[in-house]
């Protein structure tokens, strides 16, 4: 211990000096933090509020679908992420899978039993264990998935099937709530869900546009790939928020978030474009060579042999893009007035009760909060994935 | 016994493969023109039917709002205005870069320092800011810091007695006489301080000895600006409260600052994950390679492993750079008054919004496009020779 | 050397069971950009006949066979495959490529499908067999390599030589006529070269049309009927196995020969 501290602390006098001026920076934030936390700060404002920042003014009658699209989506993920077809390396002792889980999932098991502890009611507590028993029946699932005759399903269908469910319920909980009235964290999520989701046929299409042979389809799918990333995000929302009417038929009206679906759907079609172009790239010439000698023709060649390698090269990759279009969702509240978390975080220190008493560092802190877990959580779970899919070569 | 080779027959246009290879794309393109067309078709007729302006005619109208800290008038055409939004996106893109990049490279160092402290303050850092919304990080500059923590005039921060910080802004010390002249002045002292190292680097590897070219190089530099502000007359000014502001000076707005601190907080942040990634990419038979022929430990950062990084970092540099320009559009939700806010406001004032929105698009890609030719250039330079 | 001597290719000692050519190659050239792969190809190959080609890096051994199967196209001349004539129309392109299979240096297996559906994919989705029907056939051919149990591993999980025979099944799988093999154990590591030209041998024996560009002399000397040398594009030389190897006539022959014999 005391060599470890001599070697990595107190090499040098220099170094000495850094170890104090940093190892004080950090006891005082840390210090600074925990005293916010646990002592001066006044969370009432949460606690009072904790159901339009989490979704919004979302009807009550229809608040069953956000639990079921939620439980939904845990299902899909503990099943998708156990039911890959590579030999997981697990710990042999019960201890070591716990720690293994506490690490993966510690983090999200902490929020969620604050947000728990911060609602209050036996509801919240119930939820919370749906939401336990659906992961266990989703890994299950994937479990039966590797170990049954399931093994033989194609892995597309396999993600499809799990991807169906959750993708149907929370594309129906979009359409039923009138949608002025719903926002919070449920809306960043959402709009960050469906936009990538409808984004990527798009990306696909134009990833093989770029590499077209023939020019104009080529030069017109760069021209929009290029357009798109030269432009801010926010001003192609402001752009959208008074001009979005005059490119649609007048008989449709947009509101707010169909105008941010929009235009998250094709900005992030850009950015996936060049992902996707980047895994195409990266697909040895001779699969297709392979595939053309078999006779196979040039549609199935791409969509059976190179698309699917493609994307699965650069599955972290889109999900960087994935975590990058979720914090910025955060700009449709301030372009075209959706109520997400940020939105809301700022609104209710200007509520009557709140008002003019400095609460802003801590709504902005739980504001924070929520986002950092999610981004956290999902590029660590990439990374993994990352390491994963380096994995399985003899 | 050959086969008898017939004559082969003329390839029917649909069979051959040559067309074929065509076919599927020019359908696509098609498809992609019928689309664009019948977009424009929506809006001709959306446009017809509400009577707007769909030119760049309303330039030319009075901007009837003021920019503040700046002398705008009133009656001046909005193009005046939107040409100060730019300038403004400028200053906020120059000095965000610069200070962006050096607390980047700053803490990407620190990351791989030996010392376990600096580390995991370096680390604490980057993983903290890097997945917080860039809105949320500006959000809180502007309300939490700049609005309420910052003191009232009547009793400002006077930190070293040099600066003057307040919920009206942070003054700071400014020089007085004409920047334009100091400008070209300080041009001037580095491309002269650059040649005069060069002559140095020149006479050393003559002789064999140290260079310590940068040493000469910076204190020419010193020495010649010294002098060029002794010799034009440049003064100093201190700032001081006055009442219900400062005097004296550079006032930097509240939100001017607000926008530029979150944006070198965010951006630093990724800066220093590419730092950091490049230096590590650098592979470790270079190092090992350093150490075999007795470099010294500055000696290897310097000439062997930083000229590496750097051309590894440059792609993705430039990448941030260009993000740090496109999110300073953000500047208009804490009314800092620089490009799409200018926009915003004369649409509120009454220009119409498809033009003008599409032109503010118009100039963020330009801004975009140069620099990308800037960074490209730079790239092209520094790319190694290869076979 | 003049290349009208080919046409009789069948009735040349040492000649197998050839009744007539299955494959005919007259006058092909092929250029790319600058430079000219081939020059003046004339060559025929018999029914059942299998012809090893050598010759020294960038002669144009592996442009030759990838412009049968039209993985290359040809400028000039004609190729008849079974009587198919391969010009730029589809369905002829389409046809000669499912009477041939090709056996690739890197094997080029598809490393997101199991090996059993690597097999199975020709069958099912260009002969149009349904799935089960195509994955019997695929564990068929699998037992014929020697490597059933692989069937539901990856072909990463797989050694080299075991990969090659993937490839070599999942050619198989298409009922070819003739074999394609572009240096099938170049890339393989020396102790795994043998498992796969012991199946290409016994794929011999069974009375496949195979057409081997291989460095494999061994290999040459057994099986082949035919050995053809190629250098700089042309074909210099044509020749039973002893000829070729124990008596060259060209020049050409006689130093490539001597650098790697």
């Amino acid at each position: 211990m005391i060599t470890w501290m001599r070697r990595n602390l107190f090499r040098s006098i220099t170094d000495t000096i850094l170890t104090v001026i940093s190892g004080s920076i950090l006891g005082y934030v840390i210090f600074q933090v925990f005293q916010f936390v646990f002592i001066t700060g006044r969370w009432e404002i949460i606690q009072v509020n904790l159901k339009i920042l989490l979704v919004g003014r979302f009807p009550e009658e229809l608040m069953f679908l956000v639990g079921f699209s939620i439980l939904a989506t845990c299902f899909s993920i503990a099943s998708l992420a156990s039911g890959m077809n590579r030999p997981i390396d697990q710990p042999p002792t019960l201890a070591g899978k716990l720690w293994g889980l506490f690490q993966r999932f510690g983090l999200i098991i902490a929020t969620s039993a604050f947000l728990i502890v911060l609602a209050g009611d036996m509801a919240a507590v119930l939820f919370g264990a749906y939401v336990v028993l659906s992961i266990f029946a989703g890994r299950l699932f994937g479990l039966a998935r590797r170990n049954t005759v399931l093994k033989r399903l194609p892995g597309w269908l396999w993600v499809a099937i799990n991807a169906t469910l959750p993708l149907v319920l929370i594309f129906l909980t979009m359409g039923q709530a009138a949608l002025e009235e719903w926002g919070g964290f449920l809306i960043n999520f959402y709009l960050a869900v469906v936009s990538i989701a409808l984004s990527f046929p798009l990306g696909v299409m134009l990833a093989l546009g770029r590499r077209s042979t023939l020019p104009l389809l080529r030069w017109l799918s760069t021209a929009y790939i290029e357009l798109i990333r030269g432009a801010p995000l926010f001003v192609l929302l402001l752009l959208a928020g008074v001009a979005l009417e005059f490119f649609i038929p007048a008989s449709i009206a947009p509101d707010a978030i169909f105008r941010a679906v929009t235009v998250f759907t094709l900005f992030t079609a850009a950015y996936l474009a060049e992902v996707i172009r980047g895994g195409l790239q990266s697909i040895p010439k001779g699969q297709a060579e392979a595939g053309k000698a078999l006779g196979l023709s040039t549609f199935r060649i791409t969509f059976l042999i190179t698309l699917p390698q493609a994307l699965r090269n650069v599955i972290p990759a889109q999900i960087g893009q994935f975590i990058s279009l979720f914090k910025d969702t955060t700009l449709a509240g301030v372009a075209l007035s959706v109520f997400d978390l940020l939105n809301v975080g700022t609104a209710i220190t200007k509520q009557d009760d709140y008002l003019g008493q400095g609460l802003i560092y801590e709504s902005l802190a739980f504001v924070g909060l929520l986002f950092w877990v999610g981004s956290y959580v999902m590029s660590r779970e990439s990374q993994r994935i990352e390491k994963k899919l380096g994995v399985g070569i003899r | 016994m050959s086969p008898q080779l017939s004559t082969p027959r003329k390839v029917p246009f649909f069979r051959d493969i040559r067309t074929l290879k065509w076919a599927l794309q020019i359908l696509a393109l098609l498809a992609v023109f019928a689309m664009l067309y019948w977009l424009y078709g929506n809006y001709q007729e959306n446009v017809a039917k509400s009577s707007i302006q769909t030119d760049l005619r309303f330039l030319d109208n009075p901007a009837n709002f003021t920019i503040p800290g700046n002398d705008l008038d009133q009656s001046q055409p909005v193009r005046d205005a939107f040409v100060e939004g730019f300038l403004n996106t400028l200053r906020v893109a120059f000095i965000g870069i610069a200070l962006a990049t050096i607390l980047g490279t700053l803490i990407g160092i620190a990351r791989l320092s030996k010392n376990f402290m600096v580390r995991t303050l370096g680390t604490v850092y980057v993983e903290l800011v890097r997945n917080l919304p860039l809105l949320l990080l500006l959000t809180f500059m502007n309300l939490a810091v700049v609005l309420q923590a910052f003191p009232r005039i009547e009793n400002a921060w006077l930190p070293l007695d040099l600066f003057v910080v307040s919920n009206r802004g942070i003054a700071i010390p400014w020089f007085i006489g004409s920047p334009a002249q100091l400008g070209i002045g300080i041009l001037s002292a580095a491309l002269l301080a650059f040649v005069v190292a060069k002559i140095r680097i020149r006479q050393a590897d003559k002789t064999g000895k140290q260079d310590r070219a940068w040493l000469v190089g910076i204190a020419t530099f010193v020495v010649l600006v010294i002098l060029i502000w002794l010799l034009f007359g440049y003064g100093w000014e201190l700032p001081y409260v006055d009442g219900r502001g400062t005097t004296g000076g550079l006032r930097l707005d509240p939100s001017f600052f607000a926008l530029v601190a979150s944006l070198v907080i965010y951006t630093s942040s990724h800066i220093a994950e590419i730092v950091r990634g490049s230096i590590l990419a650098v592979s470790r038979g270079q190092g090992e390679a350093a150490d075999a022929i007795a470099l010294s430990g500055s000696q290897k950062m310097r000439l062997i492993i930083l000229p590496q990084a750097f051309r590894i970092a440059m792609p993705a540099l430039g990448n941030q750079y260009l993000n740090l320009i496109k999110n300073s559009s953000l500047g208009a939700t804490i009314s800092y008054f620089e490009l799409t806010q200018i926009a915003q406001i004369t649409v509120g004032n009454g220009s119409p919004a498809v033009p003008a929105f599409s032109l503010t698009l118009l100039v963020y890609l330009a801004i975009s496009l140069v620099t990308s030719l800037v960074v490209n250039f730079f790239n092209r330079r520094l790319a190694l020779v290869e076979r | 050397m003049s290349n009208e001597v080919f046409k009789d290719a069948s009735k040349m000692s040492g000649g197998r069971e050839s009744d007539d050519a299955i494959i005919v190659i007259e006058g092909v050239f092929k250029r790319f950009k600058d430079f000219e792969a081939l020059k003046n190809i004339n060559m025929q190959v018999g029914r059942k006949e299998v012809v090893v080609v050598i010759g020294p890096s960038g002669s144009g051994k592996s442009t030759l066979i990838r412009c049968i199967n039209r993985l290359e196209a040809h400028d000039d001349g004609h190729i008849l495959v079974d009587g198919t004539a391969l010009t730029t129309d589809i369905r002829n392109i389409q046809e000669i490529r499912r009477e041939t299979g090709m056996v690739f240096q890197n094997f080029n297996l598809f490393p997101h499908l199991t090996v059993l559906t690597n097999v199975a994919i020709g069958p099912r989705r260009v002969r149009g067999l349904s799935k089960s029907a195509a994955e019997e056939l695929a564990m068929e051919l699998l037992t014929r390599v020697k490597i059933p149990e692989q069937a539901d591993k990856f072909p990463a999980q797989l050694s080299g030589g075991q990969q090659q025979r993937v490839a070599l099944a999942r050619a198989l799988a298409m009922t070819p006529k003739v074999m394609l093999f572009d240096e099938p154990t170049s890339a393989l590591d020396p102790e795994m070269i043998n498992e796969v030209l012991d199946a290409m041998k016994e794929l011999a024996q069974d009375g496949m049309t195979m057409i081997v560009v291989t460095h494999e002399m061994g290999f040459a000397r057994e099986v082949a009927d035919r050995v053809v040398f190629m250098d700089k594009g042309e074909i210099v030389e044509v020749g039973t196995p002893s000829e070729i190897f124990d008596n060259p006539k060209e020049e050409r022959t006689k130093k490539f020969l001597s650098q790697i014999l």
